[in-house]
C-alpha cells in the first residue's frame, strides 16, 4: 500500500513538475497561443490591419487573428482591450482616436491605459479644391478668400472627426478660420460635393483625390504632414508653404498598460519586420497610406504629446468633454 | 476592342472562373442562410483575395456581393426571415407563395429576375457609365433627402389593414436608428452612457431580430398539431417558373432593372430602397392590387429584380466616383484598391483592361449564380420538409452567431433578442413589421441629408424648393400619400368586413 501511494506521490510530484516546467517554457516564449488584435474602424484602417496581420503571423511562431470591433468612434473596441489581461494576447490596432476618445468623453480612461507597441503607418490629410476655383497652392486660396470676403464652404466627415479637426487647425494657421463654414457629411463623399461645386474645399485622405487630380477635375493645394505623400508627390506641405501646421493620422499597436516588456519587445520586433517587408511597402501606394515604423519609446512619447495637442484643440473648439 | 479581347482573356482563365464560382457559392450560402449576411462572408474573402491576381480576386469580391445579394430572396421567400435588407420587400409576396406550396415557382422566378436584373443594370453601367455618374453628381444632399422621403412614402403602400399602425412602425425604425453616436454632430444620443449604446443599433442586427425571433416564438407557440401541415409537406415540388410567366411580367421587369439601376446609381442609398419603390410600383400598377401580400408573383418580381439592378448601378459610383452605396460595396472597394485599381475618373484611362475584366466577371458571376441557384432550388425547397420547431432551433443558433459575427459583439446578440420580443409583441398587435426596417434602412440618411442640406444653404429652407429635381420627388411623395389616405377613407366608409380578410 505504502509503496503504490509513495509511487503515486511521485509521478504526482513528477507531473507537477513537468507541467511547471513546461509552464516556465511557455511563459519564455511568447506567445503560445493565438493574439487577438482588435480593429475599431472599417476602410483603411481594417485594410492596413488584416496585411499587417497576415506579415506579422509569417514572424511569429503563433497567427496574430484580426477582430474587427467597430462603433462609437473606436470606444467599443478600446474599451473591450483595456478589460482584458494585460499578457500581450489582446492588442489593439490603435490611432489618434484614443485622444480625440477620451476628450470627447467617449471613453473614460485616456492613452495612459494602454502600453505602446509601435507605431506601423501614418495618413496625411490632403486639401482639395476644385479646378475651375484655379487656386493652385494655399496662399491662392488665402489671397482669394480675403479678397471676396465671402464665407468659405468646407466638407468635413463630421463635428470631431479627424478631418474636422485637421480643417480647424489648417485654416487657424492660414488666418481665414474666421470665414469657414464646416458641411460635415458623415462619410467621405468629398470629392463629389467638390466637383458639383456644392462645397468650396474639403480635407481628406489623398488617396481619395488622387484620380481626379490625374483627370484635371480638383486641384490639391497641400497635405498637412511634415512629409509630402507619396500618391501626390508634386504637392506641398503647408510648411514647405510658410504656414505652420503639421498633422498626420498615425496607426499603432498597443496593449492595456501593465503588458510585460519583454512581450512587448517581442511584438515590437514582428511588427518591424513586417513593416519593412516588400509586400507592405508595395501595398502602401495602393492603399494610401505611409509605412512609418517607430519603437514603443518613441511611439509612447508621440501619443502623449498628441494627446496635449488634441485637447486643446477640442477645448478651443468647445467639444471637449 | 484589343483590351477588352485581353480582358476577356484575364477573366475567362480558370483561376478566374473557378474564383468567381468560390465567391458566388459562398455568398448564395450566406445569403441564403438566416442570421449570416453575406456582408460578413465579403469581410472573410477579403484577406484571402491579397495574394491573387487582381481580376480573380475581384472576381471573388464580386461573385460574393452577387451571390449574397440573390441568395437573400431564398430565406426570405421559405421562411419569411430576408437574408438581407434588400430582400425584406421580397418577403411580402415570397412567404404567402410558399405557405400556398408554390415556393420553387417563387424561387425561381426570384432567381431569373435577379439575373435579368444584374445583366440589365451591368449593359447600362458599360454603355452610359460617364454620363450617369455626371448625372448622379447632381444629387446633391436635397436631392438625396427628397429621394428618401419619397422612399419613405411607400409606407404607405405596406401598411396592410391600417395606415396609422404602419406610420407607427415606420416612426419606431427611424427612432432606433438615432441611438449611438451621431455622425454630424459628433456626440451621443440616447447611450445612457453605456459604450455599448454608443455603437447603435446595427441595422442587420435589428433586421435577424425583427423577422428571424417571432418566426421562432411562433414555431413554440403555435400548436404544432394541425393535419394541413402534413399537407403542405406533401405538396414541395421542384417546379420551375414558366416562360409564360416570365413573359407576361417583361415589362415590370423591364421597369423596375431601370428604377433599381438609377437608385444604385445615386451614392448613399442602395438596395433596399430601390426594392421597396419597386414593389410599391408594382402594387399600384398591378390589375390586382388587393391580392399584394397574399401571394402575388409580381410581388416577388418587382422587388427581386430592382435589387439586383442595383449591383450594377452601385458599380457606377464605385467605379467612377469612388464612393461605395453600402458597408457591402466598401469592401470591394478595399479590395479594388489592394490591387492598386483605384477608382476615379482616371480608373478607365489606367486600367481600362482591369475595368473590362470587372463587366466580365459580373456576368460570370450571374451565370454562376443561375446555375447554382436553379440547381439548389431542389435542395432549399426540402427546408420546409423539417418539422418547424427543429427548424426554429436551428435558425435561433444561426441567428445568434449572425448577430455576434457582425460586429464580433455580445452585445448584438442581446440586441437581437429584445427587438426580436418587441417585433413578436408588435406582430400579435397587428403592426406591420416591414416599415420598420424601411425606416431604419432609410432614418440615418433622411437626416444625415436634411442636416447637411440646411447646413449647405446656411439655415434656409430655400433648398428645398429651388431645385426641380427635389420638387418632383415632394410630388410623388405627396401623390404617393394622398392617394393612400383617399383609398383608405373609402374604406372606413364600407363595411367591416374588409378588414376581417386582411387578417
Amino acid at each position: 500500500m505504502t509503496k503504490i501511494k509513495t509511487l503515486r506521490r511521485a509521478t504526482t510530484g513528477l507531473l507537477a513538475a513537468a507541467a511547471m516546467s513546461f509552464a516556465g517554457t511557455a511563459q519564455a516564449e511568447f506567445p503560445d497561443r493565438p493574439i487577438e488584435m482588435t480593429i475599431l474602424f472599417g476602410g483603411t484602417a481594417n485594410s492596413i490591419a488584416q496585411l499587417l496581420t497576415d506579415l506579422m503571423s509569417q514572424e511569429m511562431s503563433q497567427p496574430i487573428v484580426p477582430v474587427s470591433r467597430t462603433g462609437g468612434g473606436g470606444a467599443v473596441g478600446y474599451s473591450y482591450v483595456v478589460n482584458t489581461p494585460a499578457d500581450g494576447y489582446n492588442i489593439v490596432w490603435n490611432s489618434n482616436s484614443i485622444n480625440t476618445g477620451n476628450h470627447m468623453g467617449r471613453i473614460d480612461f485616456n492613452y495612459e491605459a494602454f502600453t505602446p507597441i509601435a507605431r506601423v503607418s501614418t495618413e496625411i490629410p490632403a486639401l482639395a479644391v476644385n479646378a475651375s476655383t484655379g487656386w493652385e497652392d494655399l496662399s491662392d486660396m488665402v489671397e482669394a478668400v480675403q479678397a471676396s470676403g465671402d464665407v468659405l464652404r468646407v466638407g468635413i466627415s463630421g463635428r470631431g472627426s479627424f478631418t474636422h479637426l485637421t480643417s480647424a487647425a489648417l485654416f487657424d494657421a492660414l488666418g481665414i478660420g474666421e470665414q469657414v463654414a464646416y458641411i460635415a457629411y458623415g462619410d467621405g463623399r468629398a470629392p463629389v460635393e467638390l466637383l458639383a461645386e456644392r462645397i468650396d474645399a474639403a480635407i481628406q485622405w489623398p488617396g481619395q483625390f488622387a484620380s481626379y487630380v490625374e483627370a484635371g477635375e480638383l486641384n490639391v493645394l497641400a497635405v498637412t504632414g511634415d512629409t509630402r505623400v507619396n500618391v501626390l508627390p508634386d504637392v506641398a506641405t503647408a510648411m514647405e508653404q510658410g504656414y505652420d501646421v503639421n498633422i498626420s493620422m498615425w496607426r499603432g499597436l498597443a496593449a492595456p498598460a501593465g503588458t510585460p516588456d519583454d512581450v512587448v519587445a517581442a511584438l515590437q520586433a514582428a511588427a518591424e519586420a513586417a513593416v519593412m517587408s516588400d509586400t507592405f511597402q508595395e501595398a502602401s501606394g495602393n492603399i494610401g497610406f505611409t509605412p512609418a515604423f517607430l519603437p514603443a519609446a518613441e511611439f509612447g512619447a508621440l501619443i502623449a504629446e498628441d494627446d496635449a495637442f488634441y485637447g486643446a484643440l477640442l477645448t478651443e473648439l468647445g467639444m471637449a468633454q | 476592342m484589343e483590351i477588352f479581347l485581353q480582358a476577356l482573356a484575364s477573366a475567362m482563365t480558370p483561376m478566374a472562373i473557378a474564383s468567381i464560382g468560390l465567391g458566388a457559392l459562398i455568398g448564395l450560402i450566406f445569403g441564403s442562410i438566416p442570421g449570416l449576411t453575406f456582408t460578413v462572408a465579403l469581410a472573410l474573402a477579403l484577406p484571402i483575395t491579397f495574394s491573387m491576381d487582381p481580376v480573380p480576386a475581384i472576381g471573388l469580391l464580386l461573385g460574393t456581393y452577387i451571390g449574397g445579394m440573390t441568395g437573400g430572396s431564398v430565406s426570405a421567400i421559405l421562411l419569411g426571415i430576408p437574408g438581407t435588407p434588400s430582400a425584406a420587400a421580397t418577403v411580402l409576396d415570397g412567404h404567402p407563395m410558399t405557405k400556398q406550396g408554390n415556393a420553387s415557382i417563387a424561387l425561381g422566378t426570384a432567381v431569373i429576375v435577379s439575373v435579368f436584373g444584374g445583366v440589365f443594370s451591368l449593359i447600362v453601367m458599360i454603355v452610359s457609365v460617364d454620363l450617369v455618374s455626371r448625372v448622379a453628381i447632381s444629387f446633391g444632399p436635397a436631392e438625396i433627402f427628397a429621394l428618401v422621403l419619397f422612399g419613405l412614402s411607400t409606407i404607405c403602400g405596406l401598411c396592410g389593414g391600417s395606415l396609422i399602425k404602419g406610420l407607427i412602425s415606420g416612426a419606431l425604425g427611424l427612432m432606433i436608428m438615432t441611438i449611438g453616436i451621431d455622425t454630424i454632430d459628433g456626440v451621443q444620443r440616447m447611450t445612457f452612457g453605456s459604450v455599448n449604446m454608443m455603437q447603435g443599433v446595427n441595422l442587420l442586427v435589428a433586421m435577424i431580430g425583427l423577422f428571424a425571433v417571432p418566426f421562432i416564438i411562433e414555431a413554440f407557440a403555435v400548436k404544432t398539431s394541425m393535419p394541413e401541415k402534413s399537407q403542405r409537406i406533401s405538396r414541395v415540388k421542384a417546379e420551375l417558373p414558366s416562360i409564360g410567366l416570365l413573359g407576361r411580367n417583361l415589362w415590370l421587369m423591364i421597369k423596375c432593372s431601370v428604377m433599381g439601376t438609377g437608385i444604385g446609381a445615386i451614392p448613399g442609398t442602395g438596395g433596399a430602397i430601390a426594392s421597396f419603390l419597386a414593389y410599391d410600383h408594382a402594387k399600384r400598377f398591378s390589375k390586382k392590387p388587393e391580392s399584394f401580400g397574399k401571394g402575388n408573383i409580381e410581388g416577388v418580381v418587382a422587388p427581386e429584380t430592382a435589387n439586383n439592378a442595383v449591383t450594377g448601378g452601385t458599380l457606377i459610383p464605385l467605379l467612377s466616383l469612388g464612393i461605395p452605396g453600402d458597408p457591402a460595396t466598401a469592401i470591394v472597394l478595399a479590395g479594388l484598391m489592394i490591387h492598386g485599381i483605384t477608382p476615379g475618373p482616371a480608373l478607365f484611362m489606367n486600367h481600362a483592361g482591369e475595368v473590362y475584366g470587372m463587366y466580365v466577371a459580373v456576368v460570370l458571376a450571374y451565370l454562376w449564380v443561375l446555375g447554382l441557384q436553379l440547381m439548389g432550388i431542389r435542395l432549399f425547397v426540402h427546408v420546409l420538409k423539417i418539422p418547424r420547431e427543429l427548424l426554429a432551433v436551428a435558425v435561433l443558433v444561426l441567428c445568434a452567431i449572425g448577430a455576434f459575427s457582425i460586429r464580433n459583439s455580445v452585445f448584438d446578440i442581446y440586441a437581437m433578442g429584445a427587438i426580436g420580443v418587441a417585433a413578436y409583441v408588435l406582430v400579435s398587435f397587428r403592426v406591420p413589421i416591414t416599415p420598420i426596417i424601411l425606416g431604419m434602412v432609410l432614418g440615418p440618411t433622411l437626416e444625415n441629408e436634411f442636416r447637411t442640406a440646411m447646413m449647405l444653404s446656411m439655415g434656409d429652407p430655400e433648398i428645398f424648393y429651388s431645385s426641380p429635381t427635389v420638387l418632383i420627388f415632394f410630388s410623388l411623395a405627396l401623390l404617393v400619400i394622398g392617394l393612400q389616405a383617399v383609398s383608405e377613407f373609402k374604406a372606413k366608409k364600407q363595411p367591416k368586413n374588409e378588414v376581417k380578410a386582411d387578417a
